[in-house]
């Protein structure tokens, strides 16, 4: 596993706007989304984990049927995108 | 971890700030604009302009949604938070931004019932838990986060849930570049395309920029290799003398 590149400028991150720290949990400033991977289905949701193991309960309906092992982006607890391996 | 890591080798990222080097012409300065708030915090948290030369200048873009909002638009918010019975849900971004009449957590603090939540799911969820309450999302992002809504919206009318409204304060990314565009003394070369904006919208409504402007735009991803793989590619376009829209962020961009 190689290392991360620089991690050292982590507390200079500008003031985007007049009051934005920067914070990448920001979702709407940083855009965030992340990808996590279907466990189970759940009706119109589906159980999702990162490779932490942390899990979220996400909804499905705007990426069509999702399988376990699947992979999606997720923005605001909404699936928006498969993830494609390339 | 699978996504990450490869994105983040510190030994390729040399190799590409010195391909990205040999493609600099003598001479030139390049400003390159990355348009999202997330490029901005990859660029600073792993120092992504230390890989390129000083001739590369990444321009900060215009901010997000949050960070520009209206203060007028805080001051409604407040205003539908302080009717009899409302509860207003938003992003946790919005808590802290001023309005005229102060922020939602000093409005929180004079009585208001303003609740941070995650997802507009989770509003509609506090909907359905508080039948006697008018439950309000206050609704902010680009093109990313709309579709959150709208599929909060269509669940809310499928589940007959009639205490939940949408605040609409979406934006979209076009205007925001044709403005920066307009700006009569903007002096920029080419722009690092949001990546999540354009899993939503895809690439082609960037196509007028190297048409009318001449200047590339490349699609990136949120990892550091991502932005150094990007602004290989605009230099590459540069150097032959070219001006499209490309895509790195194949992953999840079609």
């Amino acid at each position: 596993m190689s290392e991360p590149v620089i991690d050292s400028l982590v507390d200079q991150s500008p003031g985007v706007g007049a009051v934005c720290s920067a914070e990448p949990g920001c979702i709407t400033c940083g855009d965030v989304a992340v990808v996590l991977t279907v466990a189970s289905v759940v009706g119109s949701d589906a159980q999702c984990r990162d490779d932490g193991g942390r899990e979220e309960l996400v909804a499905t309906e705007l990426v069509g049927d999702v399988q376990p092992g699947d992979r999606v982006l997720v923005h605001a607890g909404v699936a928006i995108e498969r993830v494609t391996e390339r | 971890m699978r996504f990450v890591d490869e994105f983040r080798d510190a030994e390729l990222a040399e190799v590409l700030g010195r391909e990205i080097t040999a493609l600099c012409e003598p001479g030139r300065h390049y400003k390159i604009m990355e348009v999202c708030g997330g490029h901005t915090h990859t660029i600073y948290r792993y120092g992504v302009q230390d890989y390129l030369p000083e001739d590369i200048e990444l321009v900060h873009g215009p901010g997000c949604p949050v960070c520009v909002i209206p203060m007028g638009r805080v001051d409604d918010g407040i205003a539908i938070a302080e009717r009899d019975g409302v509860i207003l849900t938003c992003f946790g971004d919005m808590m802290r931004v001023p309005g005229g009449r102060g922020s939602f957590l000093e409005a929180n603090a004079r009585g208001a019932d303003i609740r941070m939540v995650y997802s507009p799911l989770d509003a509609l969820r506090i909907a359905r838990e508080n039948p006697d309450r008018q439950v309000v999302f206050y609704a902010i992002g680009f093109e990313t986060t709309a579709p959150s809504t709208a599929l909060t919206v269509l669940r809310a009318a499928k589940e007959g849930i009639e205490n939940f409204s949408v605040f609409c304060n979406h934006v979209t990314i076009i205007p925001a570049i044709k403005a920066i565009l307009d700006s009569p003394d903007l002096r920029l070369d080419a722009f690092l395309g949001p990546g999540h904006v354009s899993t939503v919208i895809g690439c082609r409504p960037y196509e007028w920029i190297p048409r009318d402007f001449a200047m590339p735009l490349v699609c990136a991803g949120f990892e550091p290799l991502d932005l150094l793989q990007s602004v290989y590619m605009i230099m590459k376009q540069f150097s032959e003398g070219r001006a499209e829209v490309e895509n790195t962020y194949g992953r999840v961009v079609h």
